[in-house]
């Protein structure tokens, strides 16, 4: 079996690998998102909550926030699935960092900018999405790239609970062939790979929709 | 209410346990924490060679490193090692992987601290005769761990909490020993709870030490990044 | 006809009066010009009628209507104001012409096409109209000031209020956007403008209030007030803007 052999049969499990990580870091946007924006339109009750959240959230490691969801929540007769699972704790837990990104990016938004938008007659719904939203995500990029391969790195641990993902093919591949170094270094090579892919992908996105002045130092 | 109390019951009789790989958690953490700061200076000291070759390694080192997980890097030490015969300990392996690993974070951190830097005062410090190692120990660095210390502070907690993967290769951890509890009593939810907590409560004495710290070492006039 | 209209209009920030009894009317077509040194409550008096600041007394008189009731609408109220900053405000992410369409499309609920014509037409009327494809950071001070311009009037405001529109900018831009302000003048667009470029008041002509610690002490033309005015105060604020001019 050649080290060529064993890229193949890993990457049967990249399209798991790559689920896991498309699907988690789109709960933690959806979450993150959510976070900003209410922080922006809610109450200081409301600011509070999610301050609670995300510093519950940001302290907890995966693992374990991945234990509580898929083995101790059937305890309390709640079953979740493997991939909800992984939304529930790595998701989640992406989201509480994303959502510190974009307030971050939120408070590099210009002021005089929103009062312009309030002077128009816009809503504070308006604001937020017409001016607000689309300079954060774009202040953003950075942020959101550091998250989504932080993603990708705690993604592994969808074998844990039985995802067919690459680090479960190559645990079966390496107990059947006891050639692990070999494996383990393909295992590496897969995840850059992948690495390499989305943050050109992200990369060549921000590029598209790039504004002259707005993002370069 | 009573199941809480038989709960707490059963982790009393298992405290020693428990105890013993809270211990072997922050013993894991502290050493990766060290050994990872000071391998990350390392990296960052060769990020700045003249050399272009060694700046191309340290880049492609800092980027692999960060693109990779660190599991397969600890599965690769652990598993795939003994093939050649090179039996490592779990904490050997751990150590090994985590220090490779945040060292690449730690330098990256150091080296956008260093893009903030005013070039002129560098400048000033090799004009006034300082070797060019001088200048790296006395200004350089000096002020670019200063600017990182949030940055440096926040890969502690990464540190601690991501010290609960070595619990995958059988490095009897905090979480493994809580795993262990979990297993044999039946008590899952409440377990993975409670190593939640603790887990959380550790994170927060890291945030109340690393702000003191950057209380005590903050440059007037000079902001953090 | 009166457009505009305050009666004894004030407000207090923190329990410290910004505006007090501030009588102020704008006829249809008219322009006004409010200058007096910073500080004196000229922005807050512009905020306070379009309802960006809440008056805490007084009334404000839009068109026959109380807008300072609590039961106006104030979003409405302000897309019938056109508002133009000292720092332009462009929205940075968005080209020169989605600047202009943006209120038009979002607000009016224009479709595209007619938006994209409205504000062409905008932007011809400010000479912009050749720049209508770059971003705020791509322009001169002078020009994003115009395409701020054309922003406001392409929501076909009843009024423009203009808040210290020149004082970001050069002495040669600062002459673009007084020649925009006659232009406009000339097409008996209503304006209200604080300033305290002495220059600008001058240019423009029309009646000027002098505004300090949030009272108006005197009204008149141009040169009446820069002549030698009885009151120190405006004597002593004249004297010290032209020796910056």
């Amino acid at each position: 079996m050649s080290f060529i052999d064993i890229l193949a049969l890993l990457a049967t499990g990249a399209g798991y690998t790559i689920l896991v990580t498309l699907m988690c870091s789109a709960t933690g946007m959806a979450v993150g998102l959510a976070i900003a924006m209410f922080h922006r339109l809610g109450s200081r009750q409301v600011s509070a909550c999610l301050a609670v959240f995300t510093y519950v959230f940001r302290g907890i490691p995966v693992l374990v926030l991945l234990f509580i969801v898929f083995f101790g929540l059937p305890g309390m007769g709640i079953g979740v699935p493997p991939l909800v699972s992984m939304m529930l704790s790595l998701g989640l837990i992406a989201g509480a960092y994303l959502g510190e990104v974009f307030r971050g990016a939120l408070d590099s938004v210009d002021g005089n900018e929103v009062l312009a938008a309030q002077a128009m007659g816009m809503s504070r719904m308006q604001v937020l999405l017409y001016i607000e939203l689309p300079q954060m995500l774009r202040f953003s990029v950075p942020g959101m790239v550091n998250e989504f391969t932080t993603v990708l790195k705690y993604s592994p641990f969808a074998y844990t609970v039985g995802i067919p993902e690459v680090m479960k093919q190559a645990m079966a591949l390496s107990a059947a062939t006891l050639r692990g170094v070999e494996i383990y270094l393909a295992v590496g090579l897969v995840y850059f790979a992948i690495y390499k892919v989305l943050v050109t992908f992200v990369w060549a996105l921000e590029k598209r929709y790039r504004v002259p002045g707005l993002t370069e130092h | 209410m009573n199941d809480w109390i038989a709960f707490f019951q059963q982790v009393m009789n298992f405290g020693p346990q428990i105890m013993a790989g809270l211990g072997n958690t922050l013993l894991l953490a502290a050493i990766i924490t060290v050994t990872g700061l000071v391998g990350g200076i390392v990296v960052f000291y060769l990020s700045l060679s003249h050399n272009r070759l060694c700046r191309k390694l340290t880049e492609g080192y800092i980027s692999f490193f960060i693109g990779t997980p660190l599991i397969a890097l600890l599965f690769l030490m652990y598993y795939g090692l003994p093939q050649w015969g090179v039996r490592l300990s779990p904490l050997l392996v751990a150590v090994i992987g985590f220090t490779m690993n945040v060292a690449a974070y730690n330098a990256r951190y150091l080296m956008t601290a260093y893009r903030g830097l005013d070039q002129d005062e560098l400048e000033a410090a090799r004009a006034q005769g300082f070797s060019s190692l001088q200048v790296f120990r006395l200004i350089t660095l000096p002020q670019v761990l200063r600017l990182s210390i949030p940055a440096l502070s926040n890969q502690v907690i990464l540190n601690l909490k991501d010290s609960s993967v070595a619990f995958l290769i059988q490095y009897t951890e905090f979480f493994a020993q809580v795993q262990d509890f979990a297993v044999r009593n039946f008590q899952f939810f409440k377990a993975y709870l409670m190593a939640g907590l603790v887990y959380l409560a550790l994170v927060s004495v890291i945030v109340i030490a690393s702000r003191w710290l950057e209380r005590r070492l903050i440059l007037p006039g000079v902001r953090p990044l | 006809m009166v457009l505009l209209q305050t009666r004894n209009l004030g407000m207090e920030y923190d329990g410290k009066p910004v505006l007090r009894g501030i009588d102020l009317d704008l006829a249809e077509g008219e322009l006004k010009v409010v200058m007096g040194p910073s500080g004196c409550g000229k922005s807050t008096l512009l905020r306070c009628l379009n309802r960006l600041v809440t008056p805490t007394s007084g009334q404000i008189i839009f068109r026959d209507e109380d807008v300072t009731r609590p039961d106006t609408d104030v979003r409405a109220l302000r897309q019938r104001i056109g508002f133009v900053f000292q720092n332009f405000a462009l929205y940075r992410h968005l080209s020169v012409l989605d600047n202009v369409t943006l209120g038009l499309r979002k607000l009016r609920g224009m479709p595209l096409g007619e938006a994209v014509e409205r504000a062409k037409h905008e932007l011809r009327r400010m000479d912009m109209v050749e720049h209508h494809h770059k971003y705020p950071a791509q322009l001169s001070g002078g020009q994003k000031q115009r395409v701020a311009i054309a922003r406001a009037l392409a929501m076909d405001p009843a009024v423009l209020f203009f808040d210290e529109p020149t004082s970001a900018l050069d002495p040669l831009m600062s002459r673009e956007i007084i020649n925009v302000i006659n232009q406009l003048r000339r097409d008996n667009v209503s304006m209200l403008c604080v300033t305290h470029d002495l220059f600008l008041a001058r240019s423009v002509g029309g009646r000027v209030l002098f505004l300090d610690q949030g009272v108006i002490h005197a009204e008149g033309d141009a040169e009446q007030l820069f002549g030698n005015h009885s009151d120190p105060r405006i004597r002593a604020f004249f004297s010290q803007e032209a020796g910056n001019q």
